[in-house]
C-alpha cells in the first residue's frame, strides 16, 4: 500500500513536472535608455529562465551598462551612433545594474534593477 | 536514488540541450545516441522510459528535452561529475586530462554531503578545469555570457579562452601542449575557408594552426571589443564583454570656454570652468567620487581672480537599490542644473540666472545622508548638511556667498536638505527639492534666521523636443533683525529680503540632426528672478533685483559630448536708474 501511494504521488509529481516543463522560451526585449543620470526604464520584471536581449541606447553621452554579480559590461555608444545589445537569461533573483562609465556629476545616480521571478 | 544509466541519459541531454542555438529546444535522438555511444535505437527505448517516468519530454522523430523535474536530477549529477573533476585536479594533482573518466565513475557514488563539502573546500568554484559551468546545490547555473568559438570571435582581437568543450583525452593534451587552455589570451589572426583552418597567435606569442572542427571546440570570450557601429543609422552593435569589475579609477571632466560682450562694458574671454572628476572603486560596494573645479581660469593669493573648488568629494556606501548612505562633500539636491551641469546638456553659454541667484548652483557643502530608488522610478535623497552663512547673503544674489563651501563649516545647527524625483516616464524628470536650516551662527549673541528654500523642476526631452520649467522661492526668517545685525557690523544695511522667488521656462528643439554633421538646436527661454520678492517691515524692496529676461539661442553638437554655444540674453529690471546689461555670448563647452 505505501509503495503504491510512493508510486501514485511521485506520478503526480512527475506529471506535473512535465506540465510546467520547458517549453521553447523566446527571446523577451528589453528596451532601455539611458541619459544623465537614470536608466528608463530602472526596475524590470521578468519571468525567471527568460532570454532576454538587452537593447541600450544613450539620449546623450557615452554610459556603461553593467549588471552586478556577473561580467555583462557594455559600453553604450554616445546619442545617434547606435544601440548596445546584450543577452542574459537571469535565474530567479534580483540584478542591480548601473553606468560603468563615468558620465557626470550625477553618476552615482545610475542604477537599475532586473526582478526575476518564479 | 535514479542508476546511474538514468543519471548518464540526463546528464548527456543536459548537456547536448544547452549547446542547441535557440530556438531550437530539442536534442536530436542521434546526437545522444552519438554522445552516450549507443544506437540510435537504444537512446530512443531508454528516452521513452524516461518520457513515462516524466524526467523527459519526447517528440518522435524530432528530439528530447528535459522536463523540470529531469533538468533538475540532470543538474546535480552534472554538478557532481564537474566538482569530482576540480577536486581531482587542483586537490589530488590530477591532471585535466585524465580527470572525465575518474569523475565518470563517481559522480554515482558519491553523496551529497560529500560533494557539499568538497564543493565548500574549493571555495564554490563556477567552473570546472574544463570551463564548464559547476552548477549549485539546486542545480541553477550562474548565467552565462554569450560566448563565441575561435571560428566566430572577430580577428585580431585579444580573446580569452573560457571553456573546452571536447573531453577527448588527446585533444584536452594537444589543448596544454599549445596553451590554449581555459585562461589563456589568444589571438585569431586568419580563418582559411578553403584549407578549412584556422590560424591562432597564443599567449607565448606562437603560431598555431587548427582545423575548424577543433577549433568549433574552443570557446572564447572578447576582452576587449570596440562597439562597431555605423553612423548613419542605429545598429545593433556587439556586447562589450570586458574583465568582471569595472575600472577601479576613472577620470573624467568638462570644460567650459566662454566670449562674453556685455551691454556698457568690454567683452571677456573666459575660461569659466576646468572641471576633473574622478571615481575609484573601493568595490563593489564602496565608491569614491570628486569633482574639483577652477572657475575663471587662475586663483591668486588674496586678489580674487578665479576660485578653486572641492565640489564634490564623497564616499558612497551602495548597500541596496533603495538605501544607500553617503558622506563627504556633497552636491546640494536642488533644481535641474546644480545636479546636472555638464556643459553639453543645457542650452545657453551660461547657467539660468535662476540657478545662480536663487539656487546658488553650484551649491555643495558637507554632509552626510541617504539616497535610492524605491519602485519604478522613485528617487530620493535627503542629507544633513553644513548650513548657510546668513552674514554673507546679499540683495542682489540671496544666498549666493552663504555657502561655507566645507571650509572649516560651522556645524553647530545642521541644515537638511532632500529631493523627490519620479523618473519613469520615459524622457520624463519630474522634482521637488527642499532646504532648511538656522543661518545665523555668525552673530554674538547668536540669533536664529532659519532659512527654507522649496522647489520643483520638470524636464521632458524626447527625440529632438526638450522642455524644461523651474520654480523656486527661498524664505528667510528674521530678514529684518538680520538687516540690522550686518548693518551695525558693515555700516551699510544689505537690504536683504525676506522671500526671493524665481521661475523659468525653456523650449529647445533640435532642427538638424545629422550622423557625419552633428545636430544643431535653438532654444529660448523666459526667466523672471526677483531677490527682493517680499521685504522685511520697515525694508523697501530695490526695483533693479526684481528681474526677468529672455535668452534666445543655438547650440552645435558636432559631438554629443561639444558643443558651440550662441545666445543673446535680453535681462529688464522694474528700476527705470539701474538698468541691467543684455549681452551677446558665445561658449565652448566640452566633456569627456
Amino acid at each position: 500500500m505505501v509503495v503504491l501511494m510512493r508510486y501514485a504521488l511521485t506520478s503526480l509529481v512527475l506529471l506535473a513536472a512535465v506540465a510546467t516543463g520547458p517549453n521553447a522560451q523566446e527571446t523577451q526585449v528589453i528596451e532601455i535608455t539611458a541619459e544623465r543620470f537614470s536608466f528608463n526604464p530602472s526596475e524590470i520584471r521578468v519571468k525567471a529562465g527568460t532570454p532576454l536581449e538587452i537593447r541600450l541606447t544613450s539620449e546623450d553621452t557615452m554610459h556603461g551598462f553593467h549588471i552586478l554579480g556577473t561580467d555583462i559590461d557594455l559600453e553604450l555608444p554616445k546619442r545617434g551612433r547606435g544601440v548596445a545589445s546584450v543577452t542574459f537569461q537571469p535565474t530567479a533573483g534580483r540584478y542591480t545594474f548601473e553606468c560603468s562609465r563615468l558620465c557626470g556629476a550625477g553618476h552615482a545616480f545610475m542604477r537599475g534593477v532586473i526582478i526575476a521571478t518564479e | 536514488m535514479p542508476s546511474s544509466t538514468v543519471e548518464n541519459y540526463l546528464k548527456a541531454i543536459y548537456i547536448g540541450t544547452n549547446s542547441l542555438e535557440p530556438p531550437q529546444r530539442l536534442l536530436p535522438m542521434g546526437q545522444l545516441a552519438s554522445a552516450l555511444g549507443v544506437t540510435p535505437g537504444t537512446a530512443t527505448t531508454m528516452v521513452k522510459t524516461l518520457a513515462e517516468s516524466g524526467l523527459v519530454e519526447y517528440e518522435p522523430y524530432t528530439g528530447v528535452a528535459l522536463t523540470k523535474a529531469g533538468l533538475r536530477l540532470a543538474a546535480l549529477v552534472t554538478r557532481r561529475h564537474r566538482l569530482i573533476e576540480l577536486f581531482l585536479v587542483q586537490v589530488m594533482g590530477y591532471s585535466w586530462d585524465e580527470v572525465h573518466d575518474e569523475a565518470e565513475q563517481l559522480e554515482h557514488t558519491v553523496s551529497d554531503r560529500l560533494v557539499d563539502r568538497m564543493d565548500a573546500m574549493l571555495g564554490r568554484p563556477e567552473t570546472d578545469p574544463h570551463g564548464d559551468p559547476i552548477p549549485n546545490a539546486e542545480g541553477m547555473v550562474k548565467p552565462q555570457k554569450k560566448v563565441q568559438t575561435l571560428l566566430t570571435c572577430p580577428l585580431d582581437t585579444t580573446v580569452t579562452v573560457t571553456r573546452v568543450l571536447d573531453q577527448d583525452k588527446d585533444f584536452l593534451r594537444f589543448i596544454e601542449h599549445h596553451n590554449l587552455k581555459p585562461g589563456e589570451a589568444i589571438q585569431v589572426e586568419e580563418r582559411d575557408a578553403v584549407a578549412d583552418s584556422v590560424r591562432v597567435r597564443g599567449g607565448n606569442n606562437r603560431q598555431l594552426t587548427l582545423g575548424t572542427r577543433a577549433a568549433s571546440k574552443v570557446l572564447v570570450q572578447v576582452v576587449h571589443v570596440l562597439l562597431l557601429f555605423l553612423l548613419a543609422s542605429p545598429v545593433f552593435a556587439q556586447a562589450t564583454q570586458k574583465a568582471a569589475a569595472p575600472p577601479r579609477t576613472a577620470l573624467s571632466g568638462y570644460m567650459d570656454f566662454h566670449f562674453n560682450n556685455p551691454e556698457f562694458s568690454d567683452a571677456q574671454l573666459d575660461f569659466h570652468r576646468f572641471v576633473l572628476l574622478v571615481t575609484h572603486s573601493f568595490s563593489e560596494k564602496i565608491r569614491f567620487v570628486g569633482e574639483l573645479e577652477l572657475e575663471h581660469a587662475v586663483v591668486e593669493g588674496l586678489e580674487e581672480k578665479g576660485e578653486l573648488e572641492l565640489e564634490q568629494a564623497y564616499v558612497d556606501f551602495l548597500l541596496s537599490r533603495s538605501f544607500n548612505v553617503r558622506a563627504g562633500m556633497l552636491l546640494m539636491p536642488i533644481g535641474i542644473i546644480n545636479e546636472r551641469h555638464e556643459p553639453p546638456v543645457y542650452y545657453g553659454v551660461e547657467r539660468p540666472f535662476n540657478d545662480t541667484v536663487i539656487i546658488p548652483t553650484t551649491w555643495f557643502e558637507v554632509g552626510a545622508g541617504i539616497h535610492g530608488e524605491i519602485g519604478r522610478g522613485w528617487r530620493y535623497r535627503a542629507f544633513v548638511v553644513a548650513p548657510l552663512d546668513a552674514a554673507e547673503f546679499s540683495a542682489e544674489e540671496g544666498l549666493r556667498e552663504g555657502r561655507q563651501q566645507g571650509a572649516e563649516a560651522n556645524i553647530g545647527r545642521p541644515g537638511v536638505t532632500g529631493r523627490l524625483e519620479y523618473v519613469a516616464i520615459r524622457g520624463l524628470t519630474l522634482g521637488a527639492s527642499g532646504w532648511s536650516g538656522r543661518s545665523g551662527f555668525q552673530f554674538r549673541p547668536v540669533f536664529d534666521v532659519p532659512v527654507s528654500l522649496a522647489e520643483f523642476d520638470g524636464r521632458y526631452a524626447r527625440r529632438r523636443l526638450e522642455l524644461r520649467g523651474q520654480f523656486s522661492q527661498v524664505w528667510i526668517d528674521n530678514a529684518g533683525r538680520l538687516n540690522d545685525a550686518l548693518a551695525l557690523r558693515v555700516g551699510v544695511n544689505p537690504n536683504i529680503a525676506r522671500v526671493l522667488r524665481g521661475f523659468y521656462g525653456e523650449a529647445g528643439y533640435r532642427a538638424i540632426s545629422n550622423a557625419r554633421f552633428g545636430e544643431v538646436g535653438g532654444f529660448v527661454r523666459y526667466e523672471n528672478f526677483d531677490t527682493q520678492f517680499r521685504m522685511p517691515t520697515g525694508y523697501v524692496a530695490l526695483p533693479e533685483f526684481d528681474r526677468d529676461a529672455w535668452v534666445v539661442g543655438a547650440t552645435y553638437w558636432p559631438d554629443p559630448d561639444v558643443a558651440v554655444k550662441v545666445d543673446y540674453s535680453l535681462v529688464r529690471s522694474r528700476s527705470s536708474v539701474v538698468q541691467a546689461p543684455d549681452s551677446f555670448n558665445v561658449g565652448l563647452g566640452w566633456w569627456f
